[in-house]
């Protein structure tokens, strides 16, 4: 049977009328969980779990109900990076970069509307990538071992650098600080804690989200206050709310290579949608004429990680369904589901399982659609949290947070450890050293030092190893380039994405 | 100045940190690169970059003046005040106080901030408790005669 | 503006106004989804509550971290008193603990529910690999240490680890400290690296690789097991039959918080053995190729004591604890 017609019997399982409300229902929970600061993706699918038992809901109707959060929560998570320049979750972190520019220059509803087309197209795209391409495309995860996957997060800190306006030195500090924090708690190697300083509470590590939230939301109290609202979008004057033709149009070819680069990233177990977005953003910039306006409210700076980690999101059902290997926290979490249905994952499921899989994929089209439909005629909705007064919308984002971060750990600790990072967040935007990297040094640092160290055991030591395959040996091109000559990365982030396909 | 000021503290950060990593114990199976690169590796690119900071500063700061300061000093105390009051005095009362404290602080109303603070945390609690199912104490413990 | 925001609310409300629904139970799975400790959560979670032994649906928290120490700190430091809590364990938890490899954590600060259920230890390749069996994997160890680098869902010196350096005491060679071992995040993942060729072998549990061995990708050398297991798996020959005198088999079961009630003990301990008896929990084995293996409560912990002192024996015996 082919492609088409395993399809149209997966839109036959999928659109049903209760199906079509659990999708409806899905969306707009997932899009809430996903705008609030401290609940992203994972937590929206893991929370409804219980909830599609209790309901005897069947294998379909679960998926449909998980996959519409999953995306919905991809969505939403752009809404208050935008809005307030607080990521709802860690993949829509670099969409406050040009994001909240825009919507202090009264452009919120244009940043809105665009990142939604955006998003759509880098997720209905990758869906479509996922329905042709799955099975051959698992391959790819065959081809990353220690050495390339060491590469791949060196280039994503190389590229850090591009992301500081002013001054390299000040983005290379910043993500050192994001390093230095991921490197507290248990080493994954030997099992003993590293940098703890005898705190139980530190054996954990810290949750890149606690530094997200406290990064953000807590930050922006601070300068609320110290500003009297004049620097904080919080209140400012709305255009009028129109759809962005100029602005799609323009940024058309962006959201296509976004597209690439984000969906590659998801398919590698271990990247996920954050360096799908960040990727796609850098790589954007470095390319751009108009480099300078990127940071500013470039459209395309918008555009380009929203659809590079809708992109991934999508890209990472691949090495889940295909091996097992979940590609993010999200997917971690969507796979649980299915082994709970008794769905085993892995080289067989299209094969045993056709109705599953084609299922799924049809109600992730089913999902996209509805996610674009709900959210363009809702922007002038979401724009209106814009004109709740500041004296209730900032401790309203403040108690989301604490509220976030405390229900998922039940530790004031953490909640402590937010407030310090909000305390050195704001010492950091008065310095004009930018956060962003902070982040990214948390989410990725383990993984990349996890990755050198078992690229060493293998080869027994040999340094030479980590250049033994043409793979890392172009990831490491990209990365030295990607460090010394922001110029020259436009041909090398090409180059592995096409030979990709 | 305050470039060079913060450089140069996280310069002391980053030494202190390495001084630490080199304690760091290491286990019955080693590993070729083992636990203590990594974290070393990053307190010298720290530094280095505290180096580069420190001799290239970039334009300087406008602090807030003192009056201003002083509120934000408030609002952190607030902060982390609720932080304390959470766990034995449940989600509902702490939340009114500070939301209805950072209100003011903002605005200057009593009777507004009052009511921002109440409406927001019950209405928080509804949302999370009962919308999201999140597990959260509304209100102390002893209330419910435990 | 105000008006349309409770509209929305309100029709959240009434979309979700399920979700009232309470989840009384949390299971710990100290791993990433996708290994053993994950499916032992989700699988005997599920069970539990399709057969009634549990009203509420038990919610599955992942804790993936330093071999399972991460959970097991959270558990004994933050959670002493939960008595809805119960947390996925295996022969892995029970090693680690002997080893001390728990930052100082010791196996009398939990307490142990029970297990029921196996997953036989195995070594597998990758299906285009020169070994054809377990001997010749290990004497291609013994002429050259460096050419085998094996990977698993365990941390080094953890439960995979120490079955291949068992399976290689076993045939004469001591030198523990020259055999590659890469831990990774989840069994499916050291599968996938092997696959891949960066490393040689995967040491794990059958139920890890059954997706794997199915789709023909790789192929099993030994399982460690007394008696070839039944059904569609009795083609894998034992490491006894190869001359390999080693049995490894990864128990499932469950600990809960030391400082429960005697009454929370008792509750799960019966949950845990009507999931024992169910069908549902025959057919999980079935499907993923475990094999049973029922003690629970007291029985279980007298069998535990012995498993511990027999692990610190043999890492001892080993050089993987000095």
């Amino acid at each position: 049977m082919d492609t088409i017609s395993l399809l149209m019997q997966g839109f036959d399982v999928a659109l049903t009328p209760t199906n079509l409300m659990l999708a409806v229902a899905g969306c707009i929970i997932g899009t809430i969980v996903g705008a609030l600061p401290g609940l992203g993706p994972s937590n929206g699918v893991a929370l409804l779990i219980p909830l599609a038992f209790s309901m005897g809901l069947d294998a379909t109707e679960s998926l449909v109900l998980m996959t519409s959060v999953y995306y919905g929560a991809m969505y939403g998570g752009r809404i208050s990076s935008i809005l307030l320049n607080v990521p709802g979750d860690e993949p829509a972190l670099m969409t406050t970069l040009d994001g909240y520019p825009m919507a202090k220059q009264g452009r919120a509803g244009d940043a809105l509307v665009l990142s939604g087309v955006a998003s759509f197209v880098g997720a209905f795209l990758a869906t479509i990538g996922l329905m042709f391409l799955a099975p051959t495309l698992a391959q790819v995860a065959y081809l990353f071992g220690p050495a390339e996957y060491f590469a791949l997060y060196l280039l994503a800190f190389s590229t850090l650098g591009g992301l500081a306006s002013k001054s390299q030195a000040k983005a290379v500090l910043a993500s050192c600080i994001g390093l230095g924090i991921a490197m507290i708690g248990l080493d994954n190697f030997s099992g003993m804690p590293r940098l703890t300083g005898g705190s139980m509470h530190l054996m954990d590590g810290v949750d890149f989200l606690v530094a997200i939230v406290g990064l953000f939301a807590i930050t922006e109290v601070f300068v609320f206050i110290e500003s009297h609202g004049k620097e904080s979008s919080i209140g400012v004057t709305l255009n009028k709310i129109t759809i962005p033709i100029k602005e799609i149009l323009g940024s058309t070819v962006t959201m296509l290579r976004s597209t690439v680069i984000g969906f590659i990233a998801g398919i590698l177990p271990g990247a996920g949608a954050s360096l799908g977005s960040f990727l796609a953003y850098s790589a954007e910039k470095s390319i751009a004429k108009d480099k300078e306006t990127f940071g500013t409210g470039n459209p395309k700076g918008v555009a380009a990680p929203e659809a590079g980690n809708n992109a991934a999101a999508g890209g990472a059902l691949v090495p889940m369904l295909t091996l097992g290997v979940p590609g993010s926290g999200t997917t971690a979490v969507l796979l649980a589901l299915l082994m709970t249905l008794n769905i085993t994952p892995g080289p067989l499921l299209f094969e045993e399982r056709p109705e599953v899989v084609w299922g799924l994929i049809a109600a992730l089209l089913i999902a996209n659609v509805m996610l674009l439909v709900l959210n363009v005629p809702l922007v002038k909705l979401f724009v209106k949290i814009l004109m709740v007064p500041p004296r209730v919308l900032l401790p309203g984002v403040t108690m989301v947070s604490f509220v976030g971060i405390y229900s998922l750990s039940g530790s004031s600790f953490d909640l402590l450890l937010m407030i310090g990072f909000g305390v050195l967040g704001y010492v950091l935007r008065k310095l004009d050293i930018p956060t962003v990297p902070i982040i990214l040094g948390i989410l990725l640092g383990n993984h990349m030092e996890d990755s050198l160290r078992r690229a060493m055991v293998v080869s027994g030591g040999e340094w030479q190893y980590l250049f033994s395959s043409w793979i890392a040996i172009v990831l490491w091109i990209a990365a030295m380039v990607g460090f010394t000559a922001p110029l020259f990365l436009r041909n090398l982030i090409k180059k592995p994405t096409a030979h990709d396909h | 100045m305050a470039d060079r000021l913060f450089a140069g503290l996280m310069l002391v950060v980053a030494v202190a940190y390495a001084a630490v990593a080199t304690k760091i114990q290491t286990s019955f199976l080693g590993d070729p690169v083992g636990p203590k690169l990594f974290p070393i590796g990053i307190a010298t690119a720290a530094a280095i970059a505290c180096l580069f900071i420190i001799f290239k500063p970039t334009a300087d700061t406008t602090w807030p003046d003192l009056p201003t300061f002083a509120r934000i000093l408030v609002a952190l105390a607030i902060l982390i005040t609720y932080t304390y009051l959470l766990k034995p005095l449940g989600f509902v009362i702490p939340t009114a106080l500070v939301a209805g404290g950072l209100s003011f602080l903002i605005a200057g109303h009593v009777v507004r901030s009052a009511l921002t603070g109440v409406g927001l945390a019950i209405g928080l609690y509804v949302v999370f408790r009962f919308l999201l199912g999140l597990s959260l104490l509304g209100f102390p413990k002893s209330w419910f005669g435990v | 503006m105000k008006l349309k925001m409770q509209q929305l609310v309100a029709g959240i409300s009434l979309s979700v106004g399920l979700i009232g629904t309470s989840f009384a139970a949390e299971c710990i799975a100290p791993a990433n989804p996708g290994g053993g400790w994950d499916f032992t959560c989700r699988t005997i979670g599920k069970i539990m509550y399709d057969i009634g032994a549990v009203a509420d649906p038990v919610q599955v928290t992942n804790m993936a971290g330093a071999g399972g120490g991460l959970a097991y700190t959270h558990v004994v430091n933050e959670r002493n008193d939960d008595g809805d809590l119960i947390v996925a364990a295996s022969s892995a938890t029970a090693t680690r603990l002997a080893q001390n490899a728990y930052g100082g954590m010791t196996a009398d600060q939990v307490r142990f529910l029970g297990a029921i259920g196996a997953d036989p230890g195995v070594i597998v390749v990758a299906k285009d690999s020169p070994h054809q069996t377990l001997t010749d994997l290990l004497d291609a160890i013994k002429a050259d240490p460096a050419s085998v680098a094996f990977a698993g869902g365990s941390a080094a010196g953890g439960f995979d680890h120490l079955k291949a350096l068992m399976a290689l005491n076993r045939v004469g060679y001591t030198d523990i400290r020259s055999v590659k071992y890469i831990g990774v995040d989840s069994g499916a993942d050291a599968i996938t690296q092997t696959i891949g060729g960066f490393t040689q072998a995967m040491t794990g549990d059958i139920s890890e690789a059954v997706g794997f061995i199915k789709s023909g990708d790789v192929r099993v050398l030994a399982v460690f097991t007394d008696e070839r297991l039944p059904g569609e798996f009795s083609n894998i020959p034992t490491a006894k039959e190869q001359g390999v005198d080693v049995v490894a088999v990864n128990w499932r079961g469950l600990y809960v918080p030391k400082g429960i009630d005697q009454a929370d003990y008792d509750k799960w301990s019966d949950a845990l053995a009507k999931v024992a008896a169910s069908q549902e929990w025959a057919d999980a084995m079935t499907a993923n190729g475990l094999a049973p293996f029922t003690k629970v409560g007291d029985d279980f912990q007298t069998y535990l004591d012995g498993v511990i002192a027999e692990v610190q024996t043999m890492s001892k015996e080993l050089g993987v604890i000095q």
